[in-house]
């Protein structure tokens, strides 16, 4: 119990100091930061998932991209509301229209296992990528915009950093709470042995579908955040295979083992993407594919186990 | 009726080229249990080195297909044995997949570097001629590709029926561990399996090439085309591939006269996700990799 409390006083510690970061720092840095907030964020959603059940989707942007439209329509509908309002809506509209298309597609999905089910998630995010460009309502190819919901006093960048910031916590604050329940010991149940999972009573069916639709309904949420930073959206903005491939990567090179992994991974591909090879835009891909391929075969466990595997020596 | 034959003739043709480019991939699926990102790098890297041969060195597109194949099966083995077959070995279910996925951006970005992301095309002289049969057209070079497609097809099918390599690859895809207990060096055997199903996907480039205009960005629509004509077909299986090409073809065909061009893709990824929920194997999937 002690451990717990210490936990998340440490987690209070750091957020509160990641908070004050946008006073001293200069407007391209607080983005940076901003970046790699969002993604560990998206990161976590994912590992949710697969880190908890070993299920790798491969076509998370579908919630991405579906929580940035929801977000985009709901805010026509609440145009001249107040700021809070406005942002609340379109938080609810992202995690509610992704949180229930995953609950829709939860029972069907989830029966297929392994490469199949990364297949199938792919093939989801394809069909609803294809879906919004194919019908107007969701502005074609030109796109739709969003308005811009930072207040005055406060500058655009700051403000975001804060509301990725504080996503990403309450994200974080959901999977670690998983971690200690009943849910997520069934959940490495799954992983360990889906069938032996059944066999003692875990009800495999209902805890994947509240893993799957818990990481589908927050993946929503940041990408309505993810759209209001960019301010406008298209069909290949925000229904990016590359996005799924991001919270893949993020989660891999941090390490799968633990919950920190993801947000590791995220920090570190974001700040070597963004800070390092910012003068390398020719050859960017390539060191990153160079990157990806030397952290799998040097560090399979992420660079959170390779720390935990010293610390064991 | 005449729009349906011509619809239905252009869907068969464009669905060959489906099947021939998806061979390569479905083999290296149901051998090694590896979602091969690279298939589609290799399908682009196909297109370009045939585009050098006809435009640098003169040589006829047809003709580059086996110096270009032997290429690509060095590239696929070197890359086997030395980034997948370790990645392969970690355990991890997607670590394969992730190193695949790091070279592609590695190629893709090499690619973009030399010749640029513009479109490119490869036409040679009899690439306009267009034949008629009553109310009904057919361009030369898709009959071609078609033609090829098959031919190549048909070796490899032969190969993997007939010589003493297909029946070690295909008794390894059965069993690693029987395999390996007759003597059979699965390594070497996951490396040939990676090796020809490159140097087929790099055959399938110079074929598509010579009908489509293509950019190095093409290579992820290779490699998803590839994702539902093996799914749909069957993994590992040859027939699967060609019956899940053809299939895909016509309803790619269909959907563009009837329904427009907007749909196609939609459609296609529906089939893929209807096929994965109801039958996850594939028409002609064979049991014994089944879906987990």
């Amino acid at each position: 119990m002690n451990r717990n409390l210490l936990i998340i006083l440490a987690a209070l510690v750091l957020i509160a100091l990641a908070a004050t970061l946008p006073f001293f720092l200069k407007a391209f840095y607080i983005r940076v930061g901003l970046s790699i907030f969002l993604s560990a964020g998206f990161a976590v959603c994912w590992w949710m998932l697969a880190g908890f059940t070993a299920y790798y989707s491969f076509g998370h942007t579908a919630f991405v991209g579906v929580g940035a439209f929801a977000a985009a329509l709901a805010l026509r509908g609440v145009a001249d509301a107040g700021l809070v309002l406005q942002l609340t809506v379109a938080l609810i509209a992202g995690l509610g229209v992704a949180g229930g298309i995953a609950a829709a597609i939860a029972w069907p999905i989830l029966r297929l296992r392994g490469h199949y089910f990364t297949i199938a998630m792919l093939a989801v995010a394809l069909v609803l990528g294809e879906a919004v460009s194919a019908f107007p309502v969701f502005g074609g190819s030109a796109g739709l915009s969003l308005p811009n919901l930072a207040p005055m006093s406060v500058r655009v960048e700051a403000f975001f950093y804060w509301l990725a910031l504080g996503l990403l916590a309450l994200v974080m604050a959901i999977a670690w709470a998983i971690s200690r329940s009943r849910l997520g010991y069934g959940l490495a149940a799954i992983r360990e042995d889906e069938d032996a999972a059944q066999m003692l009573g875990v009800p495999t069916t209902r805890f994947k579908a509240i893993a799957f639709v818990l990481s589908g309904g927050l993946t929503g949420a940041l990408g309505a955040v993810y759209a209001l930073n960019l301010g406008y959206i298209t069909t290949d903005s925000v229904f990016r295979g590359s996005l799924s491939l991001e919270m893949i990567v993020n989660s891999l090179v941090g390490g799968m083992g633990s919950l920190l992994g993801p947000v590791i991974g995220a920090a570190v591909m974001t700040a070597v993407t963004k800070l390092l090879l910012a003068d390398l835009l020719e050859y960017h891909l390539a060191i990153t594919g160079v990157l990806i391929v030397a952290v799998v075969l040097v560090a399979p466990d992420g660079i959170a186990g390779l720390w935990r595997r010293r610390t064991r020596r | 009726m005449t729009t349906l034959l011509q619809t239905l003739i252009n869907g068969l043709l464009y669905g060959g080229i489906l099947s021939i480019a998806a061979v390569g991939f479905s083999l290296i699926f149901g051998v090694m249990n590896v979602i091969n990102l690279t298939h589609g790098i290799f399908v682009v890297g196909g297109a370009y080195g045939a585009l050098i041969a006809w435009s640098v060195l003169g040589i006829d597109p047809l003709l580059s297909i086996p110096p270009l194949m032997l290429i690509a099966f060095a590239v696929g083995w070197i890359l086997q044995r030395a980034v997948i077959q370790p990645a392969v070995e970690r355990g991890n279910p997607v670590a394969a997949l992730l190193v695949t996925f790091g070279f592609t951006l590695v190629a893709l970005n090499l690619l973009t570097v030399f010749f640029s992301s513009s479109v490119r095309s490869i036409s040679p002289s009899y690439s306009f001629i267009n034949l008629r049969l009553g109310e009904v057209s057919f361009d030369l070079v898709r009959l071609i590709a078609f033609g090829c497609g098959l031919a190549l097809i048909a070796i490899l099918g032969s190969f993997m029926r007939f010589s003493r390599w297909g029946r070690i690859i295909r008794a390894t895809a059965l069993s690693e561990l029987g395999a390996r207990l007759c003597g059979v060096d699965a390594r070497g055997v996951y490396a040939v399996t990676f090796a020809v199903g490159s140097a087929f996907a790099a055959a399938s480039g110079v074929l598509i090439g010579m009908m489509l205009p293509f950019t190095p960005a093409e290579e992820v629509t290779w490699t998803v085309y590839a994702f539902i004509v093996v799914t749909l077909g069957g993994v590992g299986s040859l027939g699967g591939a060609m019956l899940g090409g053809v299939l895909l073809g016509l309803v790619s065909a269909l959907t563009q006269t009837y329904l427009g061009g907007v749909f196609t893709n939609m459609v296609m990824f529906l089939i893929l996700l209807g096929t994965l929920l109801l039958r996850p194997n594939g028409i002609l999937g064979s049991a014994f990799k089944a879906s987990r």
